[in-house]
């Protein structure tokens, strides 16, 4: 019974170490944070801007930085290709220094209707685990382009207008001859 | 000299309504998509730039088939009529007959780029794109007819015959359009990505989708589709100037 307390100070010794190497080596080092709202709502073809920015919370700078979009459709519940969707899929940053925070902005163009998630993926060079932002829901109303009051006239107009033209001058080279 | 070829041209194509009755056709074909594009309900849904990018294909589309047909047979009918004894007999060079002609063809690229305007203009109301569109199909229109014009007139000086002129042409148009129109996921491949590159066909609608759905609308940001098109048009007019060496070499009458 004697050896008790030495064994338990041993235990408590080896759980301390273990939890001191989780938090080494798991730690977030890198810290993103969604400025812009967290629903944003648009009909097809608007585009919004996705505002964020990304800290550096250790206290050794970080090399190759990545940061690149991910978006789901939520009723397909399938990735989205963002060729449309955005001019720049991927952001390289390169460094940042020790407690750095840097600005993140992504312009986003809604290009279907539909609910869609978004997120923000960070990697850093030696980082086992990338950091991921919140998530961004898009709400995109679809964009009737129903314009028959325009089209109309110009889908009749001119053809008419061609023929009629066509006629004249077929007229006067005849006449003219 | 070349504006008399040019004039003698543009007064055969007006001289009866027939002759120019495929320009009613084709405002027809801009009217029925514009039409359907703008009111059925499914398509309406597509996104306003979209709808101009298909628009946009559509004009240029039908403006390099009409021109591959036209250039086709407007130096070989000469040859086919017996007309051009006669007229090289006139104080006439064949570079004032290639430029007669070639001013022929592009007065009709410049007659359907007139008749899409009020197309254009209706399908992108309210998306503040309309120049931009209009100035595209412009260049881009014109880049891709001077070139296949040159590449068709190569070959009919070659050829002389109206009939293997329009078949070899409406091939070479067929197969620069054939692959343009795939989706970009069948072009991952580096023989797919390298004749992509090249074709005349493809940089002309990738750099519509460039200004249309990406909204790079500069010059500079459309590099990567313009120069190819230069290219292409450069290329081309060293194949007719060689091709008119060969016809001066063997003269008017051939003796094979």
């Amino acid at each position: 019974m004697k050896k008790l307390p030495i064994i338990y100070f041993f235990a408590m010794a080896i759980l301390a170490g273990f939890a001191i190497h989780v938090q080494a080596s798991g730690a977030p080092t890198l810290s993103m944070q969604i400025l812009s709202s967290k629903t944003l709502s648009g009909t097809a073809g608007d585009f919004v801007t996705v505002e964020g920015t990304i800290t550096n919370s250790s206290s050794q700078p970080l090399n190759t930085i990545t940061t690149y979009l991910s978006m789901a459709d939520n009723e397909t519940k399938l990735p989205v290709d963002l060729e449309d969707w955005s001019a720049e899929k991927g952001l390289y940053i390169g460094t940042i220094d020790a407690g750095q925070t840097l600005p993140l902005n992504w312009k986003i163009h809604f290009v279907k209707a539909g609910t869609y998630s978004l997120i923000i993926i960070a990697e850093a060079a030696g980082n086992e685990l990338p950091q991921v932002s919140s998530i961004t829901q898009f709400n995109v109303s679809p964009k009737q382009n129903l314009n028959p009051g325009q089209v109309l006239p110009v889908a009749l107009g001119t053809p008419i207008i061609l023929i009629f033209i066509l006629f004249m001058l077929s007229y006067k080279r005849r006449v003219g001859e | 000299m070349f504006t008399h070829i040019w004039k003698k041209e543009i007064r055969g194509a007006l001289y009866t309504w027939k002759s120019m009755l495929w320009l009613v056709i084709s405002s027809l074909l801009f009217s029925f998509t514009s039409y359907l594009l703008l009111t059925n309900k499914e398509l309406s849904l597509l996104d306003q730039t979209e709808l101009l990018w298909l628009l946009g294909k559509i004009i240029i589309g039908v403006a390099l088939l009409i021109i591959t047909i036209d250039a086709s047979s407007v130096i070989t009918t000469e040859f086919e009529k017996e007309t051009a004894e006669s007229l090289f007999l006139s104080p006439i060079s064949l570079k004032d007959f290639i430029i007669g002609k070639l001013l022929a063809s592009l007065t009709l690229w410049a007659a359907i780029f007139v008749v899409s305007i009020p197309y254009i203009l209706v399908t992108s109301a309210g998306s503040h794109l309309a120049l931009a569109f209009l100035e595209y199909v412009a260049l881009l229109g014109t880049l891709g007819v001077v070139g296949l014009i040159f590449l068709i007139f190569g070959i009919s000086l070659l050829y002389r015959s109206s009939k293997n002129t329009i078949t070899t042409a409406l091939i070479i148009l067929l197969a620069f359009a054939t692959p343009a129109l795939f989706a970009s996921n069948l072009k991952n491949d580096i023989v797919s990505q390298a004749f992509s590159r090249a074709n005349p066909i493809d940089n002309i609608f990738s750099s519509l989708d460039n200004v249309l759905v990406d909204y790079k609308i500069s010059l500079l940001e459309n590099w990567q589709f313009l120069l190819p098109l230069v290219i292409f048009c450069l290329i081309t007019f060293t194949f007719l100037f060689w091709s008119a060496k060969q016809f001066e070499k063997k003269g008017i009458i051939k003796n094979d």
